[in-house]
């Protein structure tokens, strides 16, 4: 059950994200940050969430259309051009028909596809909007992702069950390393609506905070977030006209699986006990308790950094790992190894390793 | 990394068809000539293009409340294509899954949903909205075989199926599991009939794919799965090595959310590079399955693909579109064609495009038609694309000696 992705000499050249902290490229300054009042529709008493705010897209693009766009493929469009500029890659420069997008998400454009129930329900299935359909498909933001900025490199939309995210990295990864892209814009996000907000609250998976503005996130328990995070992955070594590549870190290695126990197979990952080694852990999926703490310890040993799941990232559930893995490089800009650990219940574990640089 | 290692072969096929169950059957049918669409008004009142309802009731194997009609397809053919397998091998626990889908469970899903969520759920809708996300379709196929390697679902549209297959095969080279499930599922349901529909998509009579009089695409429902491993690990199990996955690659026309690019280059260059990374000459491949969905746009574009892809050989390529037998099954095409190229290969029967009198002008090609032709395939290309732009080509190979 071990899976094992060897000898990735993949670097994290760049960094951009629509998150509950606003659009930002490059790392994300620390703050603390608070579920607000949801006011999109109308709910039965206090509902938080932590929400992107409102912001016009071509504030931060200049001559971004976006109009005819669901949130998630304009926060794509924005997410990826922020990285990218982050990364100082002149895509003028870059041949584009070797630059991937891989794009993770759990729910894809699931506001359109609401807003395509809704017309079916007013005008029947017969009556429904064209223009709507197509943008309702889960690939509608990464191809978005590939008209505006030109990249006919492959082109994937994944989704699994708890690591879609971490999925999207290793996928990514291995297109390099086969020689199928030579540059690749990583993505992984979604956008919170009501029925997706109401499905966490009928299942019961709602922290209290999401009830009551005086329970501290920090409290745990899983609060719905949304957002889209990027970042560029190139090949070790690659310059494409640069004058000087900053790394962020290098990812060095992954496993991934959907069942079995993370504890042994993630200590054989890291070969052995690494003194500076900080565990950034994620839950993986949507649960009010979640032993990836205490797996992580077991891993790492007593003296390891234990970094608990951040509740504005976990909120994404599924697509999580970006945010974390940005939030993490935003808190720990040492050097030294970093393990990115989720596991949570039944669906299995996925752990990134990576070189901070 | 040994030749074995990185040689890719699919020792197992899994297919749910509206010819039923297996690909004996889908073979079968498709030499019989058989034409499996019908009025969809049949099973969707209301919906006037045709498509191709599954003729075959579900085994119960794959009938658990909280999987979707997608989820059932695929279990069902995962479970097919390791029939004759041991399923209690290490190999075989530790493998993964990439399975595509486009509409997964929103086959599940009223639009009440959209007027009042929380009611939907509480009338019954909470366990059938849990199988909307694509994921559980990748998850549907490791819980029903029972399998713990790493799971991922694709959505690119219509090219999904293809690509699962191609992602798949990267992971295996990557060496994270010892083998792979990889294929397409999806269920026919009103949204995506009333989505095509709305487009003016369908043609209300069966498809007629590269005709010059074609009218537009069926819609229609099933599911591939394939079962990938190196040639190494299939030796060392002594398993049947169906045929070899020579190469795969992947592209995006960048052109337009929907459209093709009108000349073709986005698929142009996807078989180029395909051809590229098989090692193989553009006079070497013997026939091409085809996207070949019967719309204006996409044939055209497609047939402009072959002229740039296949320019110089000695004789025109052999192409045809098997989705005029039983439709456009979205998510599960790509895996399907796959299913359907590698029987061509080992049976060396090509099918031809059903209903194609009046074909496009397209001298590099030689569009299949009438009878079934019989040859010796050694090499074939599938080739998918769709909406966003994405293309994915498969070549495959006889198996090895």
């Amino acid at each position: 059950m071990t899976t094992n992705s060897p000898g990735i000499n993949i670097n994290i050249t760049g960094i951009g994200s629509v998150s509950p902290y606003g659009p930002l490229a490059g790392l994300i300054p620390p703050s603390a940050l608070e579920p607000i009042a949801i006011t999109a529709w109308p709910t039965a008493g206090l509902r938080r969430a932590f929400l992107v705010s409102p912001f016009r897209p071509a504030s931060v693009v200049p001559g971004l259309k976006t109009r005819r766009l669901d949130r998630l493929s304009a926060w794509a469009l924005v997410a990826s051009t922020l990285a990218i500029q982050d990364a100082g890659i002149d895509l003028s420069q870059v041949d584009r028909s070797r630059v991937a997008v891989v794009f993770a998400t759990c729910f894809g454009c699931v506001e359109l596809t609401e807003a395509f129930f809704q017309s079916a329900v007013a005008h029947g299935w017969s009556g429904t909007d064209p223009s709507t359909f197509p943008e309702t498909l889960a690939n509608a933001p990464a191809s978005h992702v590939a008209l505006f900025h030109d990249l006919r490199g492959p082109n994937i939309t994944v989704g699994s069950r708890g690591f879609a995210g971490e999925s999207a990295l290793l996928q990514a990864a291995s297109l390099l390393r086969h020689g199928q892209a030579e540059l690749a814009i990583v993505l992984a996000g979604d956008v919170l609506t009501r029925a997706v907000y109401e499905w966490y609250e009928t299942a019961n998976l709602l922290s209290p905070a999401c009830y009551h503005s005086e329970t501290s996130p920090e409290a745990g328990g899983f609060i719905p977030s949304e957002g889209v995070a990027a970042l560029v992955l190139e090949a070790a070594g690659r310059r494409a006209g640069r004058a000087k590549v900053r790394s962020y870190a290098q990812l060095r290695s992954g496993r991934w699986a959907s069942g079995g126990q993370p504890v042994e197979i993630v200590r054989q990952m890291l070969g052995g006990s690494d003194p500076s080694l900080t565990v950034c852990t994620t839950n993986g999926a949507p649960c009010a308790t979640s032993p990836v703490t205490a797996v992580a310890r077991e891993i790492a040993g007593d003296g390891a950094i234990i970094v608990p799941p951040q509740a504005v990232a976990a909120g994404l559930s599924d697509t999580s790992a970006l945010l974390h893995l940005i939030l993490a490089l935003s808190s720990r800009p040492n050097s030294g190894q970093m393990l990115l650990l989720g596991t949570s219940g039944d669906i299995g574990f996925a752990a990134l390793l990576l070189e901070l640089r | 990394m040994t030749d074995l290692q990185k040689t890719i072969v699919v020792t197992g096929v899994g297919v749910v068809s509206p010819y039923g169950i297996g690909l004996d059957c889908l073979q079968e049918g498709m030499l019989s000539g058989k034409c499996c669409l019908t009025p969809a008004k049949d099973a969707y009142p209301g919906f006037t293009g045709t498509t191709a309802p599954i003729c075959v009731p579900l085994p119960a194997e794959g009938s658990r409340s909280r999987y979707s009609r997608t989820d059932r397809l695929a279990a069902v053919a995962a479970r097919d294509a390791v029939a004759h397998f041991d399923c209690e091998s290490a190999a075989f626990r530790e493998s993964g899954v990439v399975m595509a889908s486009t509409v997964a469970g929103l086959t599940e899903i009223d639009p009440e949903i959209a007027q009042d969520p929380a009611a939907w759920y509480r009338r019954g809708g909470l366990s059938r909205a849990a199988s909307y996300p694509v994921a559980h379709v990748a998850d549907a196929v490791g819980e029903h075989l029972g399998i713990c390697g790493p799971r991922c679902a694709v959505s690119v549209a219509c090219a999904s199926g293809a690509m699962a297959i191609a992602l798949a095969a990267n992971l295996l080279l990557d060496g994270v599991a010892p083998m792979m499930f990889a294929g397409g599922s999806d269920a026919l349901c009103p949204f995506t009939l009333s989505g095509f529909s709305s487009l003016q998509a369908l043609d209300p009579s069966p498809c007629r794919p590269f005709d010059q009089n074609r009218k537009g695409l069926n819609l229609g429902e099933g599911s591939a799965v394939l079962v990938l491993e190196t040639l190494a690990g299939a030796r060392a199990r002594d398993a049947n090595v169906l045929a070899v996955l020579r190469g795969w690659a992947m592209t995006n026309d960048a052109f337009h959310p929907t459209a093709p690019q009108q000349q073709g280059s986005g698929l142009a260059e996807c078989m180029r590079r395909a051809m590229e990374i098989a090692e193989v000459g553009r006079g070497e491949i013997g026939y091409v399955n085809a996207h070949g969905t019967g719309t204006p746009l996409n044939d055209i574009a497609e047939a402009n693909a072959y002229e740039t892809a296949f320019r110089g050989r000695s004789l025109p390529i052999p192409v045809s579109s098997t989705k005029s037998y039983f439709g456009h099954c979205l998510g599960a095409a790509g895996a399907l064609e796959a299913a359907i190229t590698i029987t061509a290969i080992r049976s060396g029967a090509l099918f031809p495009t059903l209903r194609l009198t009046d074909p496009i002008e397209s001298p590099g090609v030689d569009w299949l038609r009438g009878e079934v032709r019989r040859q010796p395939l050694p090499l074939a290309m599938s080739a998918s694309a769709g909406f966003g732009g994405s293309n994915t080509v498969l070549i495959f190979g006889s198996g090895p000696a």
